[in-house]
């Protein structure tokens, strides 16, 4: 099976990337924040969860799972960071105020599902 | 029981746990004495690092914010660079990103108002602003930021017009925000000292505009 | 969602959209042992002995009375006294005699009244 996840992104040949090292979602993709409700610590607030939005920016550079080193993991596989833009009234349906409103949130990729 | 004095504000009256109260401050004080304390005994840390990274704190003030917004504003070459990569733009004027955090620099235009918050902490551009103003780690700017930005903005006595854009951005991981206001109009001639003398704080975490007349006294 | 799981999955600390009062205009010089405090953050995660993260999760930890109740420099500094002792660094006894120590250094009729809670 082709894995373009495995390719450096300008082609270049015989080059294979560690785990993580390409972003798994590009700007403009359209994604929802997962539903689910972990315990004990995590970065993505509850107003956010299921909520529909499109991807602004890759944050660089990768970082390790902050819900992991939230218990003292200082290393491991670096995972990549989303801007994700959401506009208010996706979050809020009774938002206030004028419909051209937007929130802008950083998210892991393990809290986005692509639709 | 040991007694300080604090900057509190005089309209301020009842009892705010943000806030260090006197009659409490013994305790955790010699709390974290005896917890800095053993860690040097043990080697962990040292005690000169300590006092570096107080140095760090105190040299750490919205005066950076301010000169690097002025720069953005006097230097188009500056301000592009600055957008593309908040951190190394801030780095290129010295300073230095010691938490090791990016830098996203949100530019406020005619169609978008930009505004930061941290819904789950006090996330905060540290490095290039010094440590958040208490109301910022409070609950009431924490909750209300994200699903009633207008009516909070009001509260700070800022009104954004409706066909403008409030767009707020809520830091929680490794990516602190600062946002690049307005140049206010009648600047055409300002220095870069006198353009920064107009951008203050609450400017750069987006509750207050830029304007002549209400900048920072004394320079 | 039942009330109790609703304790367990929202952490106190996660407020953004909750209900809340008028934004107070509020802001106070760090006492210097806040300041130290704040340092002593940034050196331990300079070190990786307790990360920004770890710091985070401590907070939250102390659940939601604490978390309404002390101020923001004494969350961080019990925090990191919890995490030390999880980690193995520190004992819980250590800790309280070294805290005696503290107290045992200060002038008499500076603190003439036993420290603590009232």
């Amino acid at each position: 099976m082709h894995d373009s996840s495995r390719e450096a992104p300008d082609g270049q040949v015989g080059i294979v990337l560690a785990w993580g090292e390409v972003p798994v979602f590009r700007p403009g993709d359209p994604v929802r924040i997962l539903t689910r409700y972990p315990v004990g610590h995590y970065r993505v607030p509850i107003y956010l969860r299921g909520k529909r939005g499109m991807v602004e920016a890759v944050v660089e550079p990768a970082g390790i799972d902050n819900e992991e080193e939230g218990y003292g993991r200082n290393a491991g596989i670096k995972l990549h960071y989303y801007r994700i833009a959401i506009p208010m009234t996706e979050i809020w349906s009774d938002y206030q105020g004028s419909h051209r409103g937007g929130l802008r949130v950083e998210v892991c990729e393990t809290w986005l599902e692509r639709i | 029981m040991r007694r300080r004095q604090h900057g509190h504000d005089g309209t301020h009256e009842h009892a705010h746990p943000e806030i260090s109260e006197s009659e409490r401050l013994g305790y955790f004080e010699i709390m974290e004495t005896a917890v800095r304390e053993l860690l040097i005994e043990k080697r962990l840390i040292g005690a000169d690092e300590i006092r570096r990274q107080i140095e760090v704190l105190d040299s750490r003030t919205p005066a950076l914010g301010a000169k690097v917004v002025a720069r953005a504003w006097a230097d188009p070459d500056f301000r592009a660079r600055l957008l593309a990569n908040g951190r190394s733009a801030c780095e290129e004027l010295g300073i230095s990103f010691y938490d090791d955090t990016s830098l996203i620099v949100l530019e406020n235009t005619e169609k978008v108002h930009n505004l930061i918050v941290c819904t789950l902490c006090s996330c905060y551009p540290r490095p290039v602003l010094g440590l958040p103003p208490d109301w910022y780690k409070l609950k009431p700017y924490r909750a209300r930021a994200v699903s009633e930005p207008r009516s909070v903005l009001a509260e700070f006595g800022t009104v954004i017009p409706d066909e403008v854009e409030v767009r707020v951005s809520d830091s929680t991981a490794m990516v602190r925000y600062l946002v690049l206001p307005r140049r206010p109009e009648g600047t055409e001639d300002y220095s870069e000292q006198q353009l920064a003398a107009l951008v203050t704080r609450d400017t750069m975490i987006g509750v207050a505009l830029a304007a002549i007349g209400t900048g920072r006294t004394g320079l | 969602m039942s009330e109790t799981e609703s304790l367990v999955t929202r952490l106190p600390n996660d407020i953004g959209g909750l209900p809340a009062g008028p934004i107070q205009r509020v802001d106070h010089e760090l006492a210097p042992w806040e300041k130290c405090c704040h340092a002593l953050a940034d050196v331990l995660d300079f070190h990786k002995i307790i990360n920004t993260e770890e710091k985070r999760c401590g907070v939250e930890a102390l659940g939601a009375e604490m978390i309404g109740k002390l101020t923001y420099y004494e969350r961080w500094i019990v925090a990191f006294a919890n995490i030390l002792f999880r980690k193995g660094i520190l004992t819980p006894g250590e800790l309280a005699r070294k805290m005696d120590e503290v107290q045992a250094r200060w002038p008499a009729g500076v603190n003439d009244e036993p420290a603590g809670r009232p």
